[in-house]
């Protein structure tokens, strides 16, 4: 502890002989227009006054662009109702988020509110992190069983609710109407199959001219995953004890789909990378790839297949037809400065306005009973049921462990030794499965 | 001014330096040594002691070899290459052609583009199907998907943003060298080549040394290209990986900071080492009057 | 040997010179090639040098989506700090380390020194607790306050000093002045051009420096040109109109400074190591 005091008296040592230039600073980016009263200015404010309601400016975190003026219409919705409470909605991207949540959480910097998505959650949970809202479900401040398919036993653990449900998400089949046309092809339908598809997509590619029948991208939840699935194979054990990298069926999943990128029915794992492969669908040099409901607004907002595609259902598997679901959560910081604030804010973000408001924008499948629909008939030029008719075919997205965001973060680097071609299939599935037990093992 | 109150005057004038380097600079370095003896859980608040255990896994870590050698190989190439090339253009540009200082302004502008802003266009520029390079060489090479090219486009990227300055440097290096002695070489008759064998490259040595220095310790460190040219699902990333990006990834991905941790400390061992070599090599080639 | 004529040599030089060069200019022109680019343009087989009608949709989106008007102010407050400050405490240390023989002095400078050779992300995690602690995360403060001093700068800076003549110092001393004002008076004034070589220099590394402000800092009004364009990488992934409309956009202010002062520029630091 000594030692501790003695550096932080250091620091204000030097924090004071930089004082002026700090205050300098602060002074002019107060000046500046769009510059918001921050979180210690307006409670000084409020506790010199003793208002009854401090003014308080909240930070809800979430990762999705596209979401974003979605977000904000329920935040300004929010203030009308509570006029002293602001709310920024800020926008980290996926490929930084939860690198920037892993070091805020130990140094208690947490936004609010924020995005929560149901790998991470076990970990932010069990670090208590995140706030239980246990004990306003019990008080009745918010009914959990207003949401759709079990989403909010997704963010309970031992009996702990910290979550409130915001969305769902499953997967679609998003095809390119005038390729199809072009080529004489009728486009995909409930009977088609995965042979069907990798038959239709060798047919529809034309690699001189940078044009491919589907994007068999490695990636696992708009990719691979289904395919497992949908094959009989195991992305992980029903008890999460085990990984199913390796059961026959999952390999032969990976086999079929990494096949294309060689048969030249697919880009090839680098042409990808040079552009993803939603981006290639979107300026029309795919004809068909899987994609999220999470995407709809982004594929939709491209002016060159504007109204030239559409969504099928995924193709049946040998087993079955598969997809996956999941669902993301609201939660809020347990370490924030206005907890209650951001109690009401998170309640709020769970109400059947916001849900609609969700819906209305067709920023996303909300959570809530019976929004839904409106989400259906947000985009009326495209077939947007097959996502919610899917759920009754969807796995749970396989996370809800310790070992999840362990074995996720190293998965794609060896599944990208095999799309590269440095690793067999075979190879690469087994040592997945085996880094995957290994973590599980760790995590125990 | 008798000495007791110069020493309160040298402390006083040294005293920001030293607390920011301590505070900033010297708590961290500690605190890495510490971590790396350490297995940490929840993000790091809960810690506890495991004597060289993250240091016996590394040693048994195959990856954590061939990251060394990758970062050892890049530092190869680079060096060299750029130390060459600087004092190149430096020597070219130090003579009265016409164009000089366009061309000094030409070869300094990658040293003024920001690295995150250079990657990007390298990006594009290597690109498979669409990339100019691809293009102008008639090839269909994926350049950032073999583990050798990749490693190849690196060097080329590191190098291209580096001899701005280090011409620069070299160039004052040349410009110090007194005018008086190639003149008494000129009345010896001595040849073009040779006044720059026997002339320009001894008195430039004390240069080059500073140069290949600052130039070690930082393509040691290289992190930012790999990060933002061949990304982390690259099939060529185990043979470009770095261990500074090796640190990254255990960190700050894996959240595993003890081994990231270990990993770092390896490199500022080498890094030690390194610059220790250099110096007692100096004696050897450079050239002080 | 053979002696080749001047005029020969000379068109050997020009003719490396300009390949070279082009090959350094390449980059730039690409850049704002493809920000003018549809991405269909962008990514089209066969490959197109030049777009059909500029269009300025990367611009548009890349301001849309990021807040380029902070991330200029960012980076400039920081750059500044990042400079005047090292400039200033490393030139008085340097001056200490080189004209003041005290206890310790030499144990003390290679302590300074020896921080060169750590890499920079041994420091990120413990910065960042720090910068918690202090409560300065997601402030534009934490992007400069850890970076106020550079034992690059004062090793630099002692070199110059200890060239100096020490003739001038005694006849102050003699005159009464103590140590801090013979530095102010007397030596600073002597190694101008030095300053002016380590300003620039340090102006670089602040304006280029891409982790920490990614790392520290997640509000896009906080952020830093560098973090904010890498930022836009991971929001556009590959939608190269935008990419590049951000980096031409990050990266021309300093190409216009660099145009406006190339002279001072250049011959700053080339001229500063000649009095080394």
């Amino acid at each position: 502890m000594v030692k501790r005091n003695k550096f932080s008296f250091t620091l204000a040592l030097v924090m004071m002989v930089l004082s002026l230039v700090t205050a300098a600073c602060s002074s002019n980016s107060n000046n500046t227009p769009n510059n918001k009263p921050d979180n210690s200015a307006s409670s000084n404010a409020g506790e010199a006054t003793e208002a009854p309601k401090k003014n308080v400016t909240l930070t809800y975190a979430i990762w999705d662009k596209i979401q974003q003026p979605a977000m904000e219409a329920i935040a300004t919705e929010f203030t009308a109702q509570n006029p002293n409470i602001k709310v920024k909605v800020e926008v980290i991207p996926w490929g930084d988020y939860w690198t920037k949540m892993s070091a805020a959480a130990p140094a208690g910097t947490l936004p609010d509110v924020f995005w929560m998505h149901g790998g991470q959650f076990v970990t932010y949970a069990t670090g208590k992190f995140i706030e239980p809202i246990t004990s306003k479900v019990e008080a009745g401040e918010i009914d959990l069983n207003n949401y759709a398919a079990n989403l909010a036993s997704i963010y309970t653990l031992n009996g702990e609710n910290y979550g409130i449900p915001k969305d769902f998400d499953t997967i679609g089949l998003a095809y390119n109407k005038e390729l199809f046309d072009q080529a004489g092809i009728p486009y995909p339908d409930d009977t088609w199959t995965y042979a069907k598809l990798a038959e239709v997509a060798k047919q529809l590619s034309q690699p001189d001219k940078g044009i491919y029948g589907f994007g068999a991208k490695m990636d696992t939840q708009t990719g691979y995953w289904n395919d497992i699935l949908a094959n009989g194979g195991k992305i992980i054990s029903d008890d999460m004890s085990k990984s199913g990298y390796d059961d026959p069926a999952s390999i032969e999943a990976l086999q079929a789909r990494y096949q294309m990128t060689v048969d030249g029915a697919s880009p090839t794992h680098q042409q990808m990378t040079d552009m993803e492969a939603t981006e290639m669908f979107k300026s029309g040099k795919l004809a068909m790839i899987f994609d999220g409901s999470w995407r709809i607004s982004d594929i939709d907002s491209s002016d060159i297949i504007k109204g030239k595609w559409d969504w099928a259902k995924l193709p049946m598997g040998k087993a079955k037809r598969a997809n996956i679901i999941n669902g993301l959560g609201n939660v809020m910081s347990a370490s924030g400065k206005n907890k209650e604030e951001a109690w009401q804010f998170l309640k709020f973000l769970g109400s059947q306005k916001a849900a609609e408001i969700t819906a209305e924008m067709g920023a996303a499948i909300p959570a809530f009973n019976g929004t839904q629909d409106a989400w259906l008939t947000s985009r009326p030029h495209l077939n947007l049921k097959v996502f919610t008719e899917q759920v009754a075919d969807a796995t749970p997205y396989p996370s809800g462990s310790m070992a999840y965001p362990v074995w996720f973060a190293k998965e794609p680097e060896i599944m990208s030794q095999v799309w590269g071609g440095a690793l067999s299939v075979e190879e690469g599935a087994k040592k997945v499965a085996e880094m995957m037990n290994q973590a599980i093992a760790d995590t125990k | 001014m008798n000495s007791r109150s110069r020493y309160v005057w040298a402390y006083f004038m040294i005293a920001p330096t030293l607390i920011g380097t301590l505070v900033f600079w010297g708590w961290p370095v500690v605190q890495s040594i510490l971590l790396g003896f350490q297995h940490s859980s929840n993000f790091g608040t809960v810690n506890h002691w495991v004597g060289f255990d993250n240091y016996v896994k590394l040693v048994h870590d195959e990856e954590f070899w061939q990251n060394l050698r990758n970062t050892l190989l890049y530092v190869a190439m680079f060096v060299p290459v750029t130390l060459v090339l600087s004092t190149l253009f430096a020597v070219l540009l130090n003579t009265k052609i016409k164009g000089v200082s366009l061309y000094r302004v030409i070869f300094f502008l990658p040293q003024v583009t920001m690295p995150a802003a250079a990657a990007m266009v390298w990006v594009v520029l290597f690109a498979q199907d669409f990339g100019l390079i691809n293009h102008l060489l008639g090839t269909r090479m994926a350049w950032l998907s073999n583990g050798h090219y990749a490693m190849l486009v690196l060097v080329i990227v590191g190098v291209w943003g580096a001899i701005g300055m280090n011409m620069l440097l070299i160039l004052a290096g040349l410009q110090g060298i007194p005018k008086s002695l190639y003149e008494a070489a000129d009345i010896d008759g001595a040849k073009r080549f040779n006044k720059f064998r026997f002339i320009t490259i001894p008195m430039l040595t004390p240069t080059l040394f500073f140069t290949s220095i600052i130039l070690l310790i930082g393509a040691t460190q290289i992190f930012d290209s790999i990060y933002l040219i061949i990304g982390k699902t690259n099939v060529a990333l185990p043979s470009v990986r770095s261990l500074v990006y090796a640190y990254y990834q255990n960190s700050f991905i894996y959240n595993d900071r003890n081994y990231g941790a270990a990993i770092i400390n390896v490199l500022l061992v080498i890094n030690l080492a390194l610059t220790g070599i250099q110096f007692a090599f100096q004696k050897k080639w450079v050239y002080y009057d | 040997m053979h002696s080749l004529s001047p005029k020969k040599i000379n068109l050997v030089v020009h003719i490396i010179l300009i390949i070279s060069a082009i090959a350094m200019l390449v980059p730039f022109v690409w850049m704002v090639l493809t920000s003018l680019k549809t991405t269909t343009e962008a990514t089209q087989i066969p490959i197109r040098y030049f777009p059909d009608a500029p269009s300025l949709r990367g611009y548009i989106e890349a301001i849309k989506q990021s807040e380029f008007p902070h991330y200029y102010l960012n980076t400039v407050i920081s750059a500044v700090m990042k400079t005047v400050f090292p400039v200033i405490f490393s030139s008085m240390a340097a001056y200490a380390f080189a004209r003041i023989r005290f206890p310790g002095s030499s144990l003390l400078f290679i302590l300074i020194l020896s921080v060169m050779m750590v890499p920079n992300p041994v420091f990120y995690t413990p910065q960042y607790m720090m910068m918690s602690e202090l409560g300065l995360v997601n402030t534009v403060t934490a992007l400069w306050i850890a970076s106020l001093i550079s034992p690059f700068a004062t090793f630099l800076l002692r070199q110059f000093f200890m060239g100096i003549s020490k003739e001038l110092e005694e006849a102050s001393v003699l005159d009464g002045c103590n140590p801090f004002q013979i530095y102010w008076h007397i030596m600073l004034p002597l190694v101008r051009s030095a300053l002016v070589a380590i300003v620039i220099i340090q102006l670089q590394w602040a304006w280029n420096e891409l982790q920490w402000p990614l790392i520290i800092n997640s509000s896009p009004e906080k952020m830093t040109l560098s973090s904010g364009i890498a930022t836009l990488v991971s929001m556009f992934g590959t939608d190269y109109p935008v990419l590049m409309a951000g980096a031409f956009m990050a990266v021309v202010p300093m190409i216009i400074l660099f145009f406006i002062f190339q002279k001072q520029f250049i011959e700053g630091i080339a001229f500063s190591a000649t009095k080394g």
